[in-house]
């Protein structure tokens, strides 16, 4: 159990960021721009694929099985729509490859 | 209402599991969640946490990441009256998911909007505390691919949100600038710079378009 100060002035920095976020929309009277509330439709979209495609390939030497891998979860994701499903059969399909000793 | 809480399980979890691995210990990963209680938005810092990103670009993609509940207060503030201390308190625990099963039923008061807050806020640091006990078991995190959930839990917040074209267009042009960015700017800075830029081009591609309330069913299922 341990509590680094530089950690948690970060998490304070997020918290901070978040509940702000949170209650500017509850405390706003007058209506956002439309330009702005469709910048912000558009902000997880924009950030989720940014934080999905640099992250895929690894650091294992494993990126064409992790690609093929995404791909997969991706389409189950789309037919679904289930977050824990689109994890498992990702997840277990890149273990399964993992295991027959495929390393690409 | 329950399948909402299967959806923050596994999310808690594979969240829980990945801060472990970032070197984060168990007090650490839970007092995160307790803190600032935004699923996403604590997955990437984990992420940017294992790749020893400067705090600051921490707290600016968390803002990015979690600016989008400025449109579900300025919703809910229309919906419901609430007192100066109750738009605190609600405002704390306010997240996607809440705001959608309010939406979505016919109760429109703070004592209802709080309960399915705190209802969530609850199940998601319990299943935070038991993912960071199960991280803890986990020897060689790097070794198992635990670092791949991460992308995958994403892939599946992310493709339900793709309805139109120009949602494509972003999310690929996204993906491209932030391949680049991650290669030239510091850590983490990359996410914050392609969300800004991306989020601009959606905007701006979107032109003609009516602007749209955030759509409900998106907001039941999304877990971030």
């Amino acid at each position: 159990m341990s509590l680094r100060l530089e950690i948690l002035l970060v998490f304070l920095g997020m918290c901070a960021v978040t509940f702000g976020s949170r209650y500017a929309g509850l405390m706003l009277r007058a209506p956002l721009p439309p330009f702005w509330l469709r910048f912000l439709r558009f902000v997880p979209i924009s950030v989720f694929a940014a934080l999905i495609i640099p992250a895929i390939p690894g650091d294992q030497g494993e990126g064409v099985m992790r690609v093929l891998t995404s791909l997969l979860a991706a389409f189950v994701a789309w037919r679904t729509r289930v977050l824990w499903l689109t994890v498992l059969v990702g997840f277990g399909t890149f273990w399964i490859l993992k295991f027959f000793g495929i390393h690409a | 209402m329950f399948p909402i809480y299967l959806g923050v399980i596994p999310f808690a979890v594979a969240y829980a599991v990945t801060a472990r691995a970032a070197g984060l210990s168990v007090l650490e990963t839970c007092l995160m969640s307790v803190l600032v209680f935004a699923g996403a938005s604590q997955f990437s810092a984990a992420g940017a946490f294992a790749s020893g990103a400067a705090g600051l670009t921490i707290v600016f993609t968390t803002f990015l990441l979690n600016v989008r509940h400025l449109l579900y207060g300025l919703s809910l503030g229309r919906e419901i009256k609430l007192s100066n201390s109750e738009r605190v308190v609600s405002a704390y625990f306010l997240t996607d998911e809440a705001y959608g099963v309010v939406m979505a039923s016919n109760e429109r008061s703070f004592a209802f909007l709080l309960g399915c807050e705190l209802s969530l806020f609850v199940s998601w640091n319990v299943f935070t505390l038991v993912g960071a006990l199960a991280g803890s078991i986990i020897a060689e995190p790097t070794k198992l691919g635990v670092d791949f959930i991460f992308p995958l839990s994403f892939t599946a917040l992310i493709v339900p949100l793709l309805k139109s074209r120009n949602d494509v267009i972003v999310a690929g042009m996204s993906g491209v600038m932030a391949l680049i960015f991650s290669k030239i700017l510091p850590g983490g800075f990359s996410i914050f710079a392609t969300g800004v830029i991306g989020s601009l081009l959606g905007a701006w591609l979107t032109r003609s378009e009516p602007p749209t309330q955030p759509n409900l069913e998106d907001m039941k299922r999304e877990v971030a």
